[in-house]
């Protein structure tokens, strides 16, 4: 399945090193692959990853992304969607230490102590944690109700096949969402993540945001939806009729993207704290699986 | 045994002879890199001079949209191939770092494959060919140089020094096979094509007893990766190569001063790597602006003067014009709409730069993003039109420090702003004045994206990042055909022709599609 699930979202790595990205998982739900050594971390919890955190922006961002993203020439270590090969915090430290043969990932070990590369494991692992970890307290039942009901999420979007397809499908939301980045997408203002992508996406990604475009066609018709692809000679969209329109962008006469995404922003205001905390409840549970 | 060995030898000789079109590339007599024939492409810019323009004329406006794909190669187990892939003799080698795949050009199917153990897919960038040898650069510090009709191993040896290389294409000039890498710092190393013995290195950060050293505030100079090959004036004797951003890349106060020789272009004596003379585009580079983008040579008319130049679009922001017999400045010109990180530039090219745009911890503003108004992927020069084409990025980014202490971490992101997502067009400037004559938006793709290359018959291949090869009126920029490959494209086209055909071909992902006119079409 296509777990590349994004909001129109800006700023979530603006937000997060303005900020410092504060978020940890509390556990890392994902069981430790069969063959991974038997080696325990010995510098775990906030302080490490704090240190960590330190210690991989000044060693590991000439290639890599902040935060997790990926950068200019070194992959994202925690995009969401995207499944690891190294998941273990012992995984990371041989990648550290010993680099990763047929890559450019160089070896660290005699430039950092092992104390240091495990700070840095415990850190990168830190940044992959999702909703699913630590789900929003509440009352997810009355959330779901909210979703369906007044907050008109399911105007827009789809859980489990239920509501609309203009938006993005949120059935797999809090496995691949942090806890933050969807509340900020309910409260912010054009906010949004960036996709698997990075600084050098390594292939065809479709797109992981969903700005609204506009279409006339040569009789003067128009249709207005949610952009889902488009390069120089096609275009890719959703109406707000929820019809797919697959275009040849010459024979339009006009594509106007719109600067406003579909996305209210304004759930907290919309919302009683504790409806919110309830819809929070809810989304934060929902997974495919 | 004697007898047979004559037998051999005389049939070696033959068979070249004996073949048509497609015989084994006998490379002897005058350099032939330096008047290669329009048939092959025989280094990275198909020309000593990097304007990587195609004299062939086949594929005209009039036909390119009938253009077809004739073959696709699959380099397995690779990724996003940067390569561009140079042709021989009809034969055409693709490369890897540690690997070099030889096809029949015409059809695409394989020759022979050589594979250095292990596989790799750092960023990696050609091959070159000189005497029918093919030079290797491998990912462990060596270099090798394979017998081109075969693929076997003529010489192997350990880069000098212990130094990486880098994935730029082995440049020959001069008969000295030119190599360089970021690795402890920036360098280019010169050997004996034909032995593999180390004849030079020049490091691209000075040494204590280089009055350079004096621009590194006392800090140990650090940096200047030089990833992208060069070009080479033969009648000057000079290669000229784009160097690196200093390090650290975005905190500038541990290394105060200009920090030679830094996101510059330098001009070197292929035979010594003696410096003849250098220019610095950026000096006390903060923003990662690597000088790698292809150092263009162009003979022409300057102010009713012939002169030799040397034109680069810079990752500042900048298209400048300089003499490369001395590096004297010229003219330096905007080639995208937004430029702020500098207050002024006075007459020899040298900016202020605006100290309010060096990166901070709250994130500074700054345009030209660290992505570059340009990067790596080459442009092309058009001499009938005199036009330089280059894969322009507009688009403004953030600068971030970890802390305001020296040596913070650093990164840098494309602008949230909306509506400043990074945006690549291909873009026509009239060669000599700088001004912006056409663009073409690359709609989907942001950033570096693959190079260009131009034909004498005005269609200007113009490949997008997103996957779509497209073919513009190099006067116009109006589009004559596209086809989209299904994968990202990263590397620069090329041309060549086998017994009168001409085709055109480019990497996408890990693939080599080769494309040509309809069989039978007028042509």
């Amino acid at each position: 399945m296509n777990r590349r699930l994004a909001f129109p979202l800006v700023g979530l790595a603006v937000a997060a090193l303005a900020g410092g990205l504060a978020v940890r998982a509390p556990s890392f739900a994902q069981p430790a692959p069969a063959a991974a050594p038997a080696v325990k971390n010995p510098f775990t919890g906030a302080a490490a990853i704090e240190q960590g955190r330190t210690l991989y922006n000044a060693t590991c961002t000439a290639c890599h992304g902040a935060n997790g993203d990926a950068g200019e020439m070194g992959p994202g270590l925690a995009t969401p969607g995207r499944s690891y090969a190294r998941r273990t915090d012992a995984d990371v430290f041989a990648a550290v230490k010993n680099g990763i043969s047929g890559t450019p990932m160089p070896a660290h070990a005699g430039r950092l102590s092992d104390e240091q590369i495990w700070k840095i494991s415990s850190y990168v692992i830190s940044l992959r944690g999702t909703a699913i970890d630590a789900p929003s307290p509440g009352d997810a039942v009355a959330g779901e109700a909210i979703f369906f009901g007044k907050g008109q999420c399911s105007t827009c979007h789809l859980v489990r096949g239920k509501g609309s397809v203009v938006g993005p499908d949120l059935t797999n939301l809090a496995a691949v969402r942090k806890t933050n980045s969807i509340v900020n997408a309910l409260t912010k203002p054009g906010y949004r993540t960036y996709g698997a992508g990075g600084a050098i996406p390594s292939r065809l990604e479709p797109l992981t945001t969903y700005p609204v475009v506009a279409v006339t066609f040569a009789d003067g018709r128009k249709v207005r939806g949610v952009l889902r692809n488009h390069d120089s000679y096609s275009l890719q969209m959703i109406g707000l009729d929820q019809q797919f329109y697959l275009l040849d962008r010459r024979k339009l006469k006009a594509v106007v993207y719109e600067d406003q995404s579909l996305m209210p922003a304004d759930y907290d205001k919309r919302l009683s704290p504790e409806e919110f905390a309830n819809l929070l409840a809810y989304l934060t549970r929902l997974t495919a699986r | 045994m004697r007898a047979l060995n004559a037998l051999l030898a005389a049939l070696v000789v033959l068979a070249p002879c004996a073949l048509s079109g497609s015989a084994v590339a006998q490379v002897s007599g005058p350099d032939p890199l330096g008047q290669p024939s329009s048939a092959e492409w025989l280094t990275y810019s198909r020309t000593y001079d990097g304007q990587r323009h195609s004299p062939l004329t086949q594929i005209k406006p009039s036909n390119v949209g009938t253009l077809q794909a004739r073959w696709i190669y699959q380099m397995a187990d690779q990724r996003n191939l940067q390569a561009t892939p140079i042709v021989a003799g009809g034969v055409m080698y693709v490369s890897a770092f540690n690997r070099i795949d030889a096809l029949d050009a015409r059809s695409g199917n394989l020759i022979w494959k050589y594979q250095r153990t292990p596989i790799s897919t750092g960023a990696q960038r050609g091959t070159g060919i000189w005497n029918n040898k093919l030079f290797v650069t491998t990912d462990d510090k060596h270099l090798v140089a394979l017998d081109a009709r075969t693929g076997g191993v003529l010489w192997d040896v350990a880069v000098a020094d212990g130094r990486t290389l880098a994935g730029q294409a082995p440049l020959v000039a001069k008969g000295v096979l030119i190599v360089s890498g970021n690795r402890p710092n920036g360098f280019i190393q010169g050997y004996d094509p034909t032995t593999g013995r180390h004849l030079w290195t020049w490091s691209a950060v000075p040494e204590e007893s280089d009055p350079a050293y004096k621009t590194w505030g006392g800090q140990t100079p650090e940096g200047a990766p030089i990833w992208v090959s060069g070009t080479y004036d033969p009648d000057l004797n000079l290669i000229y190569y784009g160097t690196g951003q200093p390090e650290p890349q975005w905190a500038g106060e541990s290394r105060p001063g200009d920090n030679l020789y830094a996101s510059s272009v330098v001009a070197l004596n292929p035979q010594t790597g003696q410096l003849k003379w250098h220019f610095q585009f950026t000096p006390h580079d903060v923003h990662d602006w690597d000088a790698l983008e292809m150092p263009v040579l162009i003979d022409a008319a300057w102010k009713g003067k012939d002169r030799k130049l040397l034109v680069q679009a810079n990752r500042n922001g900048f298209y400048y014009i300089l003499d490369r017999t001395n590096g004297e400045f010229l003219q330096a010109t905007k080639f995208v709409s937004r430029v702020d990180w500098l207050l002024s530039m006075d007459a020899k090219g040298r900016p202020t730069a605006d100290p309010a745009k060096a990166p901070s911890v709250e994130g500074t503003y700054v345009c030209p993003s660290t992505a570059g108004a340009t990067n790596w992927p080459s442009p092309t020069y058009d001499p009938a039109l005199k036009m330089f084409f280059v894969v322009a990025q507009e688009g403004c980014g953030i600068n971030l420090r970890d802390s305001a202490k020296p040596f913070a971490g650093t990164g840098y992101m494309e602008s949230p702003k909306d509506r400043e997502d990074w945006q690549l067009y291909t873009r026509a400037i009239d060669a000599f004045t700088g001004k912006i004559l056409w663009d073409y938006k690359q709609v989907r793709s942001p950033h570096y994206g693959p190079g260009l290359m131009s034909t004498a018959s005005g269609v200007l291949f113009s490949p997008e990042e997103y996957g779509r090869f497209t073919a513009l009126e190099s006067k116009t920029g109006k589009v004559l055909w596209n086809f989209n490959t299904g994968a990202m494209l990263t590397a620069s086209p090329i041309s060549y022709s086998i017994d009168g055909q001409q085709f055109v071909a480019i990497s996408s992902g890990s693939n080599v599609i080769a494309f040509a006119l309809p069989e039978g079409a007028a042509q």
